[in-house]
């Protein structure tokens, strides 16, 4: 047998068939743009007052990571529990969601993350910002800084400077630390519980809090010689007075509130009028009205000229107080064990106040008379001492947009003030952002000297806003953002399908006058992850994959993170596109 | 909005030469992710026939038969029996062709080898003209559409051949269409296709071609998702040429978000639209009634 | 053992014996009694292979390439315009360098409609790059079947075995058909050079540029050239089992003949005759009987002419604006040769007219008579009188 196909086939034979792959192809030569991962924000988080990194933290909670989106609210807030209940959230009126449906319930699952890691006990993470220098800080900037207050602003000083490496006393007047949240604001908006414990989750991090020990101008004059720095954020602990014939028979509302917090009164039945139009006056009167009085707030503009939070407005007239506009008292007369009181009708006029609010004018000579058992007065307040407030514009005086710096006359004692004596608007969660601010002022104060601490406090805003990220402070990951804000337009909404936005459960407004129950309820964790779900995660990568997904040119890859084969990529522009939530940018390429 | 797990694994290289933002090289990649190594393509004159390169390279990699225009479906039963006498069951033979070699010069070889039932899958991707000879029409090329041989005022006046309704008068087993905007979608059918052993499984994708229809490259998806939101490109099933199942039920968008975004649409007027719409609704009902309830024996 | 069977069976008992795994092919007068022989053999399950019933002849080319790509043994067939339907998959075949066996019935091309034997449909296809051989008779047809798959596979090249119609393909004769066992010492199990395995990923016949397009284009003549090698090796092994072989050319009683008469296919048998009866008379003829016409085996052909003055070329085919087909080749293959004999092209037996010893006769009476051949072919046995205008 001659037949051997070996030797048969030993001419070579060219066809056309493949031995290599296209890869040889640089096709990246073709691109006059150039897609890239820019990551920006999210407008929920520039309107935070303490600029939490909202959309972050509802990706983690969408994807059932709890613990990583508290460790991320934390880095910005103490506070989860807290301002997931008492904050104003005006990040849900920004929100891009609401644009398509309604807002995420950004404060319902800060507060659902909040109450899980007090639940759970989560530990506070350490190192805390990716930073690799943050262990190192401490033994080479330590610092000691007192602390005048244990409110919000105080905590959080203290809490932030802690983190950056100083020692930290806070003093307090009161017997307890906690300041307006644990005196001002009622049980049913903010139960005891959840306080102690983000309050003790501070001073487990080495914070010493000295209750009933008031900072005195004494005290001052001779910090000196044991601190480095004094932050005063005493708060507006004193009452304004009204100024009446018969003033004197109202009572103060802080005061009242402050009782009640430490279970001292016993007072119900009857009727009351509030005076006032803030959150302080409101929570005077559903705090009444749970105690059977039959309330009504008295105020001289009208309703929406009320300094009180909208929703909380909404909740004490749903829950049976009346409101009275439009009324501002004269005068205060005893009518047996009652009290009359006589309101001068008002009527609004073309002119605006400085702070854009209608002008309001005596209606002539109208009056009202309203016969109560008690007159609560809740007008405003001011800080118990003169000397607390910060000093006016000076030449020696910074003030910062939370935070007024300034030097001890005879010590020459770095003195920061904060808390409500600064902040633009007097909110808890305002006051956690003086605290950090004036964190970020003192360590470089500290490390750089007073001139260099506005341009790095300007490196700290989230977005456009006024809001400061301690993460970026410390040069943590969200640093590299894009501090542009994604606008609507930008989000890519084929991604998202309507959904309702889950509320929790609330007790009717009978069940809520019958204690001081909480008032809100909480999301179950299933709940939490659908209603986390609905975020946008505006500017953000949550890791869908999309750019990876449709890249036509296959030159996306992972490396730990997404990479762009700039050898292969076209600049076709999907990946942009299909981003669901701008977290990336096409630039023209730099020939 | 997090995905549900897909396959990772890409069978397609960088570096190949289709035009940015080519939708017929996304539908590759998906098939392709879905079908996983133990495939073979059989690709007839199209564009892929240069996207999956020229000698001595590919851009694929699992083998590939370039095969003459009109030949795709012969071509892959051939290389079906092949196989099947050598003992590979297990190695899918997937025809890929574009509409030209689809719906015109291949539907005669499509239909006699989908008639045998061949066990093979048949995909066209769809990017409705001839665009690898320069956008002439198709018997794809939608109503109202300019390609260079329907230009000026002279734009198509006929319907698109509904390809798939053809398929399944052929009584396949499995007929599809997908589309590159729905990645799960798509994969899914390409997975229950692969699954569907031993006979002839067609899959229509509606595959962009930012290139013929005058669209900017990265639009490529969100024309392709308009297209399903509008109900021009439908998704949905046919099992044995009468099963029907819809893939979507979202309230559809007006035609005229999907018309108005693209060039090669560029002039149409209000009542060419409304023509459109017209069609689209009537294919939308047609569809509907397939996929209502089958008759009952007392109403035969 | 000898059966007698008819031409195309003969094929198809070949085709059954080579172990062919997949074939395709559609329905064609006067090809179809392969095929069915075949379907019925696997049907029987006398064959293991599979047939795919395509719906045109374009489709069943096509449906081999497939097949041969993925490494299978493949058998086609057809005729006539079914040929001329597959023409673009012939250039495909050969160049994917596919060694596809096809038989081919020679039949004419309408219209009008003719079924019946006319060569111009194989010899249209002379540039596809297929190698083609002719047969004479049913045993020619079967072994030529079998030798076929050996050259094509050796070759890296596809194969045309070519039939009369009729004439051939439905003639019944005695033919001696091997049992498997020998065949497969002939023919051993197929080894594809070329195969899509998804082990070793590769895209086959993609676009080939103009920087190789040229080389690919070489390497297809390159392995033309080996053919004649190739088919030699082959068929000495043939005679070695089977004890017959054919050549590529053959020379009957061309020794000392002054003129020789040149044809392919059955018209050969009737010159036989015709020779031996011109030669008992004394006239010095012999007879070429072409075997292998691609590749064109033009070394062989000027040995064997030897000394022959006139060469009279008997074309069952026409190139419209030329002349017979066969005659050019021959004329051009002796063209640079030593010797230069006269080449005479006559016309005769298109559409299936019978080619009878008369005319064979006059064939050779008038190139004996001429001293140069006509500028044009002649068309012998032309009936003015046929079909009036």
């Amino acid at each position: 047998m001659t037949y051997d196909p070996e030797i048969m086939k030993e001419t070579p034979m060219r066809i056309s068939r493949s031995n290599i792959s296209t890869e040889i192809n640089k096709t990246g030569s073709w691109r006059f743009v150039r897609p890239g991962y820019d990551e920006k924000t999210a407008p929920c988080s520039s309107a935070c007052p303490v600029g939490e990194d909202i959309a972050r933290i509802e990706m983690l909670v969408g994807q059932g990571m709890f613990p990583a989106a508290w460790e991320t609210i934390l880095r910005e807030n103490p506070f989860p529990a807290v301002c997931g209940r008492v904050c104003f959230h005006p990040c849900e009126r920004v929100c891009n969601r609401g644009r398509m449906d309604s807002p995420v319930g950004i404060h319902h699952l800060e507060r659902f993350v909040g109450d899980l890691a007090i639940e759970n006990a989560y530990a506070v993470p350490h190192p805390f910002y990716g930073d690799e220098a943050e262990a190192d800080r401490r033994a080479i900037h330590g610092k000691k800084i007192a602390i005048a207050g244990a409110g919000p602003a105080g905590l959080s000083a203290a809490y932030f400077l802690t983190r950056l490496g100083h020692a930290c006393d806070v003093f307090d007047a009161d017997s307890e630390p906690g300041g307006v949240l644990r005196w001002g604001i009622p049980w049913y908006r903010l139960p005891e519980d959840a306080l102690k414990a983000e309050i003790s989750r501070i001073v487990d991090m080495g914070v010493n809090i000295y209750c009933r020990k008031p900072v005195t101008a004494e005290f001052l004059a001779g910090a000196a010689a044991s601190y480095d720095a004094v932050f005063l954020g005493c708060g507006h602990g004193h009452s304004l007075q009204m100024g009446i014939p018969g003033g004197e028979k109202v009572q103060d509302g802080l005061r009242y509130l402050h009782d009640i917090r430490r279970g001292e009164n016993t007072c119900s039945g009857g009727t009351a009028a509030v005076i006032g139009g803030g959150n302080t006056a409101v929570d005077v009167a559903q705090s009444l009205i749970r105690l059977g009085v039959d309330t009504v707030i008295v105020y001289r503009r009208r309703r929406r000229d009320m300094p009180a939070f909208d929703h909380e407005i909404r909740m004490a007239l749903a829950e049976g107080i009346r409101l009275m506009e439009l009324a501002a008292p004269v005068r205060i007369d005893n009518d047996g064990d009652r009290l009359t009181l006589t309101l001068q009708e008002m009527r609004i006029t073309d002119m605006e106040t400085a702070g854009g609010r209608c002008r309001v004018v005596p209606d002539g000579e109208r009056t009202r008379i309203l016969k109560v058992d008690q007159v609560y007065s809740a007008i405003g307040a001011e800080p118990s001492e003169s000397w607390y407030r910060p000093p006016e514009q000076r030449p020696d005086v910074l003030r910062m947009s939370h935070c007024t710096l300034w030097a001890h006359p005879a010590s020459g004692l770095p003195l920061v003030f904060g808390g409500d004596l600064t902040a633009p608007v007097r909110s808890v969660t305002d006051a956690v952002a003086s605290g950090k601010q004036a964190a970020m002022m003192l360590d470089t104060l500290f490390r750089e000297g007073k001139a260099g601490i506005p341009e790095r406090i300007a490196q700290c805003r989230v977005g456009d806003g006024p809001a400061l990220s301690m993460e970026i402070y410390l040069s943590g990951s969200r640093k590299s953002r894009n501090p542009a804000i994604v606008p609507y337009t930008a989000i890519n909404t084929d991604y998202f399908t309507p959904a309702d936005r889950a509320v929790p459960p609330t007790l009717s407004p009978l069940e809520r006058r019958t204690a001081f129950e909480e008032v809100e309820g909480g999301y179950s964790p299933e709940t939490a992850v659908r209603e986390a779900t609905r975020c946008f995660n505006c500017g953000i990568c949550n890791d869908c994959d999309n750019c990876r997904l449709y890249c036509p040119e296959v030159a996306i890859y992972m490396d730990g993170t997404r990479c762009i084969n700039l050898d292969y990529c076209k600049g076709c522009g999907i990946c942009v596109v299909e981003c669901p939530r701008n977290a990336m940018t096409l630039e023209e390429e730099q020939s | 909005m997090i995905r549900s797990p897909l396959p990772q694994t890409d069978y397609m290289t960088s570096g190949h030469v289709g035009c940015p933002g080519c939708g017929a090289t996304v539908a590759m990649k998906f098939a392709l992710r879905a079908l996983g190594e133990k495939t073979m393509m059989v690709i007839p004159a199209c564009c892929w026939a240069i996207i999956a390169g020229s000698h001595p390279q590919s851009s694929l990699k699992v083998p590939i038969l370039h095969t003459a225009f009109a030949t795709a479906g012969a071509a892959a039963s051939g290389l079906r029996a092949a196989l099947d006498m050598k003992g590979d069951t297990d190695t899918v033979v997937v025809a890929w062709a574009g509409d030209g070699g689809t719906f015109d010069i291949g539907f005669q070889a499509l239909s006699g080898a989908v008639e045998r039932n061949e066990d093979f899958i048949y995909v066209c991707y769809d990017n409705e003209a001839y665009m690898n000879t320069g956008v002439q029409r198709s018997s794809s090329t939608p109503f109202g559409t300019r390609t260079t041989t329907t230009p000026g005022s002279n734009w198509k006046q006929t319907r698109k051949k509904n390809i798939v309704e053809a398929l399944a008068a052929h009584r396949i087993p499995y007929a599809a269409t997908a589309s590159i905007a729905f990645p799960e979608d798509m994969i899914r059918k390409f997975q229950r296709a692969r699954m569907l052993k031993g006979g002839s499984r067609f899959i229509h994708v509606f595959a962009t071609c930012p290139t013929g229809w005058r669209v900017p490259t990265d639009q490529c998806i969100k024309i392709a998702r308009l297209a399903v939101q509008t109900r021009i490109f439908p998704l949905y099933e046919v099992t044995d040429g009468i099963h029907y199942t819809l893939n979507q039920d979202a309230s559809p968008r007006p035609v005229r978000d999907y018309l108005q975004v693209q060039g090669r649409f560029s002039h149409l007027s209000e009542v060419d639209y409304d023509t459109i719409q017209g069609m689209v609704d009537e294919d939308w009902m047609l569809l509907k009634r397939k996929v209502g309830p089958w008759p009952s024996e007392t109403d035969i | 053992m000898k059966e007698v069977v008819e031409g195309s069976h003969a094929v198809s008992e070949a085709v059954r014996l080579a172990r062919v795994q997949v074939m395709s092919a559609y329905p064609i007068t006067p090809q179809t009694h392969i095929v069915e022989a075949l379907s019925e053999y696997c049907a029987q399950g006398r064959m293991a292979g599979r047939f795919i019933c395509v719906e045109s002849e374009h489709s069943a080319m096509a449906a081999v390439i497939g097949a041969a790509s993925g490494g299978a043994r493949t058998f086609t067939a057809t005729s006539s315009h079914g040929l001329a339907l597959m023409h673009e998959l012939l250039h495909w075949a050969s160049a994917a360098r596919l060694p596809i066996v096809m038989a081919e019935v020679n039949r004419a091309l309408g219209p009008g409609w003719n079924i019946w034997m006319d060569q111009t449909d194989s010899l249209a296809q002379r540039d596809t790059g297929w190698i083609q051989l002719y047969c004479e008779d049913g045993q020619e047809a079967l072994d030529t079947t079998l030798l076929a798959f050996r050259l094509a596979e050796s070759a890296d090249l596809p194969v045309m075995v070519v039939l009369d119609a009729f004439f051939l393909s439905h003639t019944y004769e005695p033919v001696d058909i091997p049992d498997q066992a020998t065949a497969d010492r002939f023919l051993p199990a197929y080894r594809p050079r070329i195969q899509l395995d998804t082990r070793e990923p590769c895209a086959l016949s993609q676009m080939a540029p103009p920087g190789c397009y040229m080389e690919m284009r070489y390497d297809i003549q390159a392995g033309m050239r080996r053919v004649p090698d190739l088919y030699t090796t082959a068929e000495n092994d043939f005679e070695d089992i089977f004890g017959r072989r054919y050549g590529m050319l053959e020379a009957y009683r061309c020794e000392d003949a002054e003129i020789i008469l040149a044809m392919a296919g059955t018209a050969v048998s009737t010159s036989r005759q015709v020779v031996d009866d011109l030669r008992d008379r004394g006239e010095k003829v012999g007879l070429l009987k072409i075997r292998m016409f691609r590749p064109f085996p033009t070394d062989l052909l000027r040995r064997l002419v030897g000394n022959a003055q006139k060469i009279a070329v008997l074309d069952r085919n026409f190139c419209f604006g030329l002349g017979g087909i066969f005659a050019q080749e021959i004329r051009a293959a002796l063209y640079h040769g030593e010797r230069q004999p006269s080449v005479f092209s006559y016309i005769s037996g298109l559409g299936g007219r019978d080619v009878t010893p008369e005319i064979i006769e006059e064939i050779y009476r008038r190139s004996k008579s001429a001293d140069h051949p006509e500028i044009e072919s002649v068309w012998v046995g032309l009936d003015p009188g046929i079909c009036p205008v």
